[in-house]
C-alpha cells in the first residue's frame, strides 16, 4: 500500500499558469485519503477498524512505519472511544483525523453533536456502508445520511480524484474563523473506497500544507496560562443561542465553500461547485444522483441524449449545508426529476434527498418541477447503467404526462420465487441425542470432576455447527468451537459476536448453526445475551416455558468483540446472568484483514502494527482478558488451548456445572492461518509452542482458587518465546537485531506473567 | 482527469472496444489465489507502461481465503472516460483460477462469441473447451498451480502471463515492472520466481479457436435472483432451515492437498474428528473390526466439505491420514458423504 502512495512519476503535468507539479498515481478511494492525510501529516488520527473504511488507518501505519508521516495513530477501543480521542484531541489544538463507516458511525454518533456543537473542526472520512440489522458490509447511504444533521460539514466524493481534492479543502473550510466546524468527506464504500483509477496529486506535500497554512485553534486545553472551561452544563436559555451560533456558521460554510473550491481550482486545475450539473442547461428530465452511482448515470445521459432526449444529471459535491438556492435554479426548466436515494426514511415517503430537493423546490413558487423517489443499490446492490437509464427514462415519462405515476418506489428490489421451499437438512438436536456423553460429578467439598472424555465415544455426539461454513482453511475458530461443544450436553442456545465466526456462518441464505443463533453487534453480545436469559428465566418463572426446560446460553467473541465490546461483558459478569462467554483469541481483526487488537503482543505485525524503519510493530503488551474476568470474581474462569483438547472439554463440561450458578468466562487461543501467516497444517504444535512457552498457560480460577492445568517449567518442556515465533510470518522481524528491544521485552513480560501466575496457583488467597 | 498520462511507448491501439470503448478482462478466482492483486498490477501497467487509462476493482467482501472473488480491469484509451463502476459481464478476456469454479458457479457466463477464456488446468483446451461447455472463442489453458509450486511463485504471476499473452497488446516488460513495483520492496527474495512465473504463463499458454459449431449453446451473463424476496422471506432475516451450509460445495475453496484415509492404519481414537475445522469425517455406529465390539467407526472423509487444511494429518498419530495432492486422486471414487448429504 505504502508502496503504492509513492507510485512511479510517469509524466508532470505542465501547466502555463505555473501550478504546483502533480503527480499521476493508480490508486483506490481508500488509499488516496490516506495519501492526503499524510499529506496533510495530521497532528492525530484516533480510529477503529470497520470494514470498508479500515485501510485508510492501515495504509497510514504502513506509512508511518517507513517515515512517511508523524502522524499519531491511535487506535480506540471501538468507534465511540476513537470519536473520544479525537474530540479530546481537537481540544488540545491540532489537526485531527478519523475514518469510519455505517455501524461505526453510528456507535460513534453521540460524539457528533459534542464535536460540533463545541465547535472543534476535524476532519472525519465516511466510507459509506449500509447499517447493520441484518449486517451487510457493503455500500449504501444509511450510514451517512443519519448523520446528515448532526452539525457537521457534509462534502461528497464521487471518484478518488474527488476523494483527494475534498479531503485536501476539508481542513480549509472547517478550520475557516467563520466556520469552525467539523467535517465529513463521504465516499461509496468498495464502488469507490476499493476501486483503483488514475488519480493527480501534488507532488510536494508543502504545496497542501502551504494552502492549508497553520492550524490556528481558537482554543485549547492545553495552555495552564489560559485556563478555560470546554464543555459546561447549558441549559435554557442557553443552548438555543449555541446552536444559532452553529447554524450562523453553517451559513457561513455556504459561502466559505465556493471560495475554497475557487482557491483550490487555482492550484489544481480542477474546479468543483456545491452542485455538479451534467448536461442540465437545456434538460426537461433530471436525475438526482450522489457519488459513484452519478457517474455510471452520466454514461446514461449521453446514451438518451444521442436519442434525442433533452435529460441531465444533478450530482451534489456538498450535501451540508444543503445548496437548496443551486438545487432551485438547476430546476429552473426541469418537468421531471428522479430523485435517487441510496437509503430510505422509512415511513416518510422518500429518502432523504428526496425530502430535501422537494423542500427546497417548495420556496420556489414558480417552480413545475414534479418529484419521484426512487430507492435503490441498498446494501451494496450494484447499479447497472441500465439502471440509470431506466430512471432517466421514468423521469422523461413525467416530464411529458406532468404526472407522478409512482411517487416513491423501491428500485431494483425482488419479490422472490413463490414456489420455492428453502431445503430442509437438519431435524433439531434433541436433548438426549446431545447428553450422556460425560458424567460431570460435584463431590461434598464442593469439587466437580469430568468424567468419561472419550474421543472417539464424543464423535457420536451432534454437532451444533454444520459443514460448508466459509471459514479459511485450518481455522483455528471451528477446531474450538467442535471441541469446546463436545463438552456442553444437552440444549444450547449460541449468541456470536461480529466477527469471523459469525460472518463465516451465516452468509443468508445459508446458516451452519444447527441450534438456534443470535447475532447482535459486538458492542453489545453479552447485554443481549443477558437479556435471552433473563427473559428465558422470567417467562419460565410465569409458566409460560415448561419449569423443567434447560438451555445452556453461550456467547462465542472474538478478542476484537473483547476490545469493543468490553464494557457490557464486564457488566453482564458483574449481574451474574447464568451463561458462558468463550473468547476465541486470534490475535487481532481478522475478519476485517488483520487489524490490532489489544490482546496483540508486543512487537507483532499486523495491518494496523506495521514493521519498518520507524516502526516495530505493535508498541504496547497484550491485554490478560482473563485476569480482568477474574477480577470480576465470577463462578468460574478458564484458559484452554486445542493441543490439550481433553483439558479444554473437561473445562467446557465445567463451564456448564458453573453456568448454573453465574457466569463463566474462557478464553481460547485461536489460530488464524492467514493472520499469522503460518502453516494451515501445523496448527496444534503452534498453539502448543506458545502454550509451552507460558504466553498462553492453561489455568482455571474457580469461586477465585487459581488452578495451574499444566505446568510446562514443572515438565521440563517450558521453551523460550522464540520457540513460538519462529513460526508464524507475523513475527519474523522479531528476529532481527534491531527488534532485540521489543523481543526482550516481550520475553521478559511473559514470564513475569507466568511467574505471578504461578504464584496464585500456590496460594488459594492470590 | 485522463488524457494526462502519457504513453510510454508510443501510441496504443487497444485490439478490441465495447461501445464504451473498453477492453475488458474479468477474472475469476477464490480468495488467497492473488487475482485482486493480479488486476491491480494488469491496471497499473498500462497506465504507468503504456499510457492508458484503466480501472481496477474486485468483488469481495469479508478477508477470508477459499471464497470467491472476481477481478475487473477495464482498460480505455488515454481520452477514453472510465465512469461505469458495475462489474464487468462481458469480459474480452476471462480468466478462471480455480478449475473447481467451473462445476459449482455460472464463471463462463457472458464470454462473448469471440472471446477468449483462459482456464488453470492440465486439460487441453481442446478438452477444456468440453470441460467448461464453450459455444466459441478461444480457449487457453495453463497449469498454473504446478509452475506456481515449480517457480515458486503464485497462481495469480502465471494467469497474469498468460491472460498478457491473450490480449495481444500488453507490453509484458510493463507488466514486469509493474509486478517488481509490487513486490521487490517487500519480498525481494521472491522476485525472480514472481518474474519467471509471468514469463511461463506467457509462453506455455495453450490457445485453440473453436468456431460456433452447435456443440454447446453461448451461456449469457445472467444477473441472478435470489429464490427469497420481500413476498416470501421470512420478514427480520430469520433463517428457519438450520445447518444449511451443509447443502454448499466447498471443493472449489480446496488448498489442492486433501488428506487420504488409510483404513486398515485407523485405530478409531477419534482425535480427526477433535481437530478437523470443516467436520468432513463420517462416523458412524458399527462393529469394531478389530475387537468385535460395538462402537464409533471412522467410515471415511466428506470431500465436499474438505478445504484440505490437512490438520487431521498431523492430528493423526497412526498414519491413517496422509497428505495428498488433490489432483492425483478421483475425488468421487474416495469421498463417502455424510449421512444427511446422502
Amino acid at each position: 500500500m505504502a508502496k503504492g502512495l509513492a507510485a512511479r512519476k510517469i509524466s508532470e503535468e505542465k501547466k502555463p499558469l505555473a501550478r504546483p507539479v502533480q503527480k499521476i498515481t493508480f490508486l483506490s478511494g481508500n488509499e488516496v485519503a490516506a495519501l492526503a492525510a499524510s499529506q496533510i501529516n495530521y497532528h492525530v488520527m484516533g480510529y477503529y477498524p470497520i470494514t470498508p473504511s479500515t485501510e485508510i488507518a492501515e495504509n497510514l501505519d504502513a506509512m508511518k512505519a517507513e517515515g512517511i508521516h508523524d502522524i499519531r495513530m491511535i487506535p480506540g477501543d471501538g468507534e465511540h472511544g476513537a470519536a473520544g480521542i479525537c474530540f479530546g484531541a481537537t481540544t488540545a489544538g491540532g489537526r485531527v483525523f478519523n475514518a469510519t463507516s455505517a455501524n461505526g458511525l453510528l456507535f460513534a454518533f453521540e460524539q457528533l453533536p459534542v464535536q460540533s456543537g463545541t465547535r472543534f473542526p476535524m476532519v472525519f472520512n465516511i466510507v459509506t456502508r449500509s447499517v447493520s440489522g441484518p449486517l451487510d458490509i457493503r455500500c449504501d447511504h444509511s450510514d451517512i445520511m443519519l448523520a446528515i444533521n448532526t452539525g457537521w460539514i457534509i462534502l461528497l466524493a464521487a471518484n478518488p480524484q474527488e476523494v483527494y481534492d475534498m479531503n485536501i479543502v476539508a481542513p480549509k473550510i472547517g478550520e475557516h474563523p467563520d466556520v469552525r466546524l467539523p467535517v465529513m468527506v463521504a465516499f461509496d464504500g468498495f464502488f469507490t473506497s476499493h476501486q483503483k483509477r488514475i488519480v493527480h496529486h501534488f507532488e510536494d506535500r508543502e504545496v497542501v500544507q502551504n494552502f492549508l497554512g497553520p492550524f490556528k485553534p481558537t482554543v485549547t486545553s492545553v495552555d495552564p496560562k489560559n485556563p478555560v472551561t470546554i464543555g459546561p452544563y447549558m441549559n435554557d436559555p442557553d443552548l438555543i443561542n449555541n446552536k444559532k451560533q452553529l447554524s450562523i456558521a453553517m451559513e457561513n460554510a455556504y459561502r466559505v465553500i465556493p471560495k475554497i473550491f475557487r482557491e483550490y481550482a487555482k492550484l489544481s486545475g480542477r474546479r468543483y461547485n456545491l452542485l455538479e450539473l451534467y448536461r442540465m442547461e437545456d434538460a426537461e428530465a433530471a436525475l438526482f444522483i450522489l457519488n459513484s452511482a452519478a457517474e455510471t448515470a452520466k454514461e446514461a445521459v449521453d446514451i438518451l441524449r444521442k436519442e434525442g432526449l433533452k435529460v441531465g444529471l444533478v450530482k451534489p459535491q456538498v450535501i451540508r449545508p444543503f445548496p437548496a438556492k443551486e438545487i432551485v435554479a438547476a430546476m429552473k426548466n426541469v418537468k421531471g426529476l428522479v430523485v435517487a436515494d441510496r437509503q430510505d426514511n422509512y415511513g416518510a415517503w422518500g429518502g432523504q434527498m428526496t425530502l430535501e430537493v422537494k423542500a427546497a423546490l417548495k420556496d420556489d413558487p414558480t417552480n413545475k418541477t414534479k418529484v419521484a423517489s426512487r430507492i435503490y443499490g441498498i446494501g451494496g446492490k450494484e447499479f447497472f447503467l441500465d439502471d440509470a437509464i431506466e430512471m432517466l427514462r421514468e423521469a422523461v415519462k413525467i416530464a411529458k404526462t406532468r404526472k407522478v405515476q409512482v411517487p416513491y418506489e423501491y428500485h431494483g428490489a425482488n419479490p422472490g420465487d413463490k414456489n420455492y421451499v428453502p431445503k430442509k437438512v437438519f431435524d433439531p438436536i434433541k436433548e438426549e441425542e446431545a447428553s450422556g456423553f460425560l458424567r460431570v460429578e460435584t463431590d461434598e467439598s464442593g469439587k466437580i470432576d469430568v468424567k468419561g472424555i472419550v474421543a472417539r465415544n464424543l464423535t457420536a455426539m451432534p454437532k451444533r455447527i454444520a459443514p460448508g461454513h466459509g471459514a479459511c482453511p485450518g481455522c483455528g475458530i471451528f477446531t474450538n468451537l467442535n471441541i469446546f461443544m463436545k463438552g456442553l450436553q444437552g440444549h444450547v442456545v449460541v449468541l456470536f459476536h461480529t466477527g469471523c465466526g459469525m460472518v463465516v456462518t451465516t452468509g443468508y441464505p445459508y446458516t451452519a448453526h444447527k441450534v438456534t443463533y443470535v447475532h447482535n453487534l459486538f458492542q453489545n453480545g453479552a447485554a443481549t445475551l443477558s437479556g435471552i436469559v433473563e427473559m428465558f428465566e422470567e417467562r419460565k418463572r410465569r409458566g409460560e416455558i415448561p419449569k423443567d426446560e434447560k438451555i445452556t446460553f453461550l456467547m462465542v467473541t472474538g478478542d476484537g468483540g473483547h476490545d469493543i465490546g468490553m464494557g457490557p461483558s464486564i457488566g453482564a459478569a458483574m449481574r451474574g446472568h447464568r451463561m458462558i462467554i468463550l473468547e476465541y483469541d486470534n490475535q487481532g481483526y481478522q475478519n476485517t484483514g488483520s487489524q490490532l487488537s489489544f490482546t496483540v503482543p508486543l512487537g507483532h505485525q499486523t495491518s494496523t502494527s506495521n514493521f519498518g524503519p520507524y516502526q516495530h510493530g505493535k508498541t504496547t503488551h497484550h491485554k490478560d482478558t482473563a485476569q480482568i474476568f477474574a477480577a470480576c470474581h465470577i463462578p468460574y474462569v478458564f484458559t484452554a488451548a486445542e493441543c490439550n483438547y481433553r483439558d479444554m472439554i473437561r473445562k467446557a463440561a465445567k463451564a456448564q456445572k458453573y453456568a448454573e450458578e453465574g457466569l463463566v468466562f474462557g478464553k481460547v487461543l485461536s489460530i488464524c492461518p492467514l493472520a499469522w501467516r503460518t502453516e494451515e497444517r501445523l496448527a496444534m504444535e503452534i498453539i502448543q509452542a506458545a502454550v509451552d512457552c507460558c504466553f498462553f498457560p492453561l489455568y482455571e480460577v474457580e469461586h477465585g482458587i487459581t488452578t495451574l492445568n499444566y505446568d510446562p517449567e514443572e515438565k521440563g518442556k517450558k521453551v523460550p518465546v522464540t520457540e513460538w515465533l519462529k513460526y508464524m510470518g507475523k513475527t519474523k522481524h522479531l528476529f532481527r537485531p534491531e527488534c532485540k528491544p521489543e523481543l526482550e521485552a516481550f520475553q521478559a513480560e511473559v514470564d513475569r506473567r507466568w511467574r505471578r501466575l504461578k504464584e496464585m496457583h500456590k496460594n488459594p488467597y492470590l | 482527469m485522463a488524457g494526462k498520462a502519457r504513453s510510454g511507448g508510443g501510441k496504443v491501439r487497444l485490439p478490441k472496444k465495447n461501445k464504451f470503448g473498453f477492453y475488458e478482462i474479468r477474472m475469476e478466482s477464490i480468495g488467497g489465489l492473488g487475482a485482486n492483486v493480479a488486476g491491480k498490477i494488469l491496471a497499473e501497467a498500462v497506465v504507468f507502461g503504456m499510457g492508458l487509462n484503466a480501472s481496477a476493482f474486485s468483488s469481495y467482501g469479508s478477508e477470508k481465503k477459499g471464497t470467491p472473488v472476481k477481478a475487473f480491469v477495464r482498460i480505455a484509451s488515454p481520452r477514453t472516460k472510465i465512469r461505469i463502476n458495475s462489474p464487468i459481464e462481458e469480459p474480452h478476456v476471462l480468466a478462471i483460477f480455480h478449475e473447481s469454479m467451473v462445476k459449482t458457479l455460472p464463471v463462463t457466463a457472458g464470454l462473448p462469441p469471440d472471446g477468449t477464456v483462459i482456464l488453470n488446468t492440465k486439460k487441453s483446451p481442446d478438452e477444456a473447451r468440453d470441460y467448461m461447455k464453450i459455444a466459441s472463442g478461444t480457449v487457453g489453458t495453463i497449469d498454473a498451480t504446478d509452475i506456481a509450486i515449480e517457480t515458486k511463485s503464485r497462481v495469480n504471476m502465471v494467469m497474469l502471463g498468460a491472460i498478457v499473452r491473450a490480449s495481444g497488446f500488453i507490453n509484458l516488460d510493463a507488466v514486469k515492472e509493474s509486478v517488481r513495483e509490487a513486490f521487490e520492496a517487500k519480498y525481494p527474495a521472491a522476485m525472480p520466481g514472481n518474474l519467471k512465473a509471468l514469463e511461463r504463463g506467457f509462453n506455455e499458454v495453450q490457445f485453440k479457436t473453436f468456431k460456433d459449431d452447435g456443440k454447446y449453446e453461448p451461456v449469457p451473463f445472467e444477473r441472478t435472483l435470489p429464490q427469497l424476496g420481500y413476498e416470501n422471506a421470512p420478514i427480520g432475516g430469520t433463517i428457519y432451515t438450520v445447518g444449511n451450509t451443509a447443502l454448499k460445495d466447498m471443493s472449489a475453496s480446496r488448498t489442492g492437498f486433501i488428506p487420504v484415509f488409510i483404513k486398515d492404519k485407523c485405530v478409531r481414537c477419534g482425535e480427526c474428528d477433535i481437530y478437523c475445522p470443516d467436520y468432513c469425517f463420517v462416523w458412524e455406529k458399527g462393529i469394531d473390526p478389530k475387537t468385535g465390539k460395538e462402537g464409533m467407526i471412522l467410515l471415511g472423509i466428506d470431500y465436499q466439505y474438505c478445504k484440505g487444511c490437512l490438520r487431521c494429518t498431523k492430528a493423526c498419530r497412526f498414519g491413517a491420514l496422509v497428505p495428498g495432492k488433490e489432483s492425483d486422486y478421483n475425488i468421487d471414487e474416495i469421498i463417502v458423504k455424510h449421512k444427511f448429504a446422502r
